[in-house]
């Protein structure tokens, strides 16, 4: 199965019953049907009337604790559009939220397929945008398919990288979010790691990436290199993550 | 025991003065924009219309009251802090205060999860929280039977699938385990079932 049907998704997603990952294909494939959107807008608002059920009486004190915290909780302004969701208590917030970037950066990448193809004047870049469109939906394929595996770890010097990987699509997609701009003349360099050698998987863009046969590689690491890119790693990784 | 009643009593006598469900909505559509504006007032009056909800959600989900203490105090203070980000025309405010404790509830069981994979919370869908002394529910109010009897147009294995889901936390595919059908099967009576509740609870949105 290479393909889940994502629109199908739409009840598990307004029940917070889906895998993250799926959650983040779903967000992909919202932002490209206005029909979706106002479904899940209707199913949500349905979902939260569920609540109306759970009614119990709070515990004494729970009031006085919410006051006093809020009395000293800073609230966010309204213009951030992104979640910048409390990595204080849970890991699994500061996860979601480095899924949503990555959504927002898929989405962004949709953008620009967009923007290329409205630029279409002559067939090589109609040829581009199709490329770009055929991979925008190949990464929705291995972020929706059924035994996507997702690592994340922070990146030595700053943001952090997310690793989807099918082992039975046999690709991985690489969500990097808020790396450190480098110094000119400098580039992420990304390493897929078999045994104990590095191979050289070209420059890490801020964008999406897709990895094909990745089966059999033991991680995949990131070092920064001098602009076009080095034959073997010249510094430490500053990520490394296991496949 | 004895004070606990008590303060159940006082807290129900309160709560019954609470408006209306439409009201109650447009209110708190209200509320939550003042809130949004740092309006602590109207925070104190958002808790008031909606803390039992929040809380008894998260003790419907975790059933240990200790744990949806701690969630429902997360949720009502992040409630607080994104206020300003609530858009009334895109949704309302319940909706708003719901979804982040049905997927605070959500985050902490798949979270304790990873520890201890179990199967306690599966009587938790039910809609019964037998062990539930102290919790008592609050008065008899015509949104809490209008979204039961709404649950009960639906077909067994549609309700089953969205309760398992929303009271119970699990995931689809341990939704689909559960009552032993297909994960096509599952998502699609998810999403029927929704979309029948939806309009026997006759709920828009307006854009």
């Amino acid at each position: 199965m290479t393909t889940v049907d994502v629109h199908a998704l739409g009840g598990a997603y307004a029940l917070d019953a889906t895998s993250e990952l799926e959650r983040v294909a779903f967000q992909r494939h919202l932002s490209g049907c206005e029909a979706c959107r106002t479904e899940l807008a209707e199913l949500r608002e349905t979902a939260a009337r569920l609540a109306d059920t759970a009614w119990s009486v709070p515990p004494p004190g729970l009031r006085e604790r919410v006051l006093a915290e809020v009395r000293r909780t800073r609230q966010v302004p309204p213009a951030i559009p992104a979640e910048s969701a409390s990595s204080r208590r849970q890991v699994g917030w500061g996860r979601r939220a480095a899924l949503a970037a990555a959504a927002a950066v898929l989405v962004a990448g949709g953008g620009i397929a967009g923007y290329q193809t409205q630029q279409g004047r002559v067939a090589r870049e109609r040829d581009a945008a199709q490329v770009a469109r055929d991979r925008t939906a190949a990464i929705e394929a291995v972020l929706s398919s059924p035994d996507v595996r997702l690592r994340s770890s922070p990146v030595r010097t700053g943001g952090r990288l997310t690793v989807a990987a099918s082992a039975k699509l046999d690709q991985a997609v690489l969500l990097p979010s808020g790396l450190a701009a480098l110094a000119p003349g400098r580039i992420y360099q990304l390493w897929l790691i078999q045994g104990t050698t590095p191979t050289s998987a070209g420059v890490l863009p801020s964008a999406p990436v897709l990895l094909s046969a990745v089966r059999g590689m033991a991680a995949l690491a990131v070092t920064v290199e001098p602009a076009g890119g080095s034959p073997a790693p010249t510094s430490t990784e500053i990520v490394s993550i296991p496949l | 025991m004895g004070q606990q009643q008590d303060h159940g009593e006082q807290r129900a006598g309160h709560l019954a003065a609470v408006p209306d469900a439409p009201t109650d909505r447009q209110d708190l559509d209200g509320l939550l924009s003042a809130v949004g504006r740092g309006d602590e007032a109207a925070f104190g009056r958002l808790y008031e219309l909606t803390a039992p909800r929040v809380y008894g959600l998260a003790r419907r989900v975790l059933r240990d009251p200790a744990q949806a203490e701690e969630v429902a105090q997360e949720v009502l203070v992040e409630v607080w802090r994104t206020a300003a980000r609530f858009q009334p025309g895109r949704g309302s405010a319940v909706n708003w205060v719901f979804t982040i404790a049905h997927r605070r509830s959500v985050d902490r069981v798949r979270s304790e999860q990873s520890r201890a994979d179990g199967f306690r919370r599966v009587a938790a869908a039910s809609g019964h929280t037998p062990y539930d002394q102290v919790a008592e529910e609050v008065g008899d109010r015509l949104e809490r039977h209008q979204v039961r009897r709404c649950l009960d147009d639906l077909t067994e294995l549609q309700r089953q699938a969205v309760t398992l889901a929303y009271y119970g936390g699990h995931t689809y595919r341990e939704v689909a385990q559960l009552l032993r059908v297909g994960l096509p099967t599952v998502k699609t009576r998810m999403r029927d079932g929704l979309i029948r509740l939806r309009d026997c609870l006759g709920v828009e949105v307006s854009s």
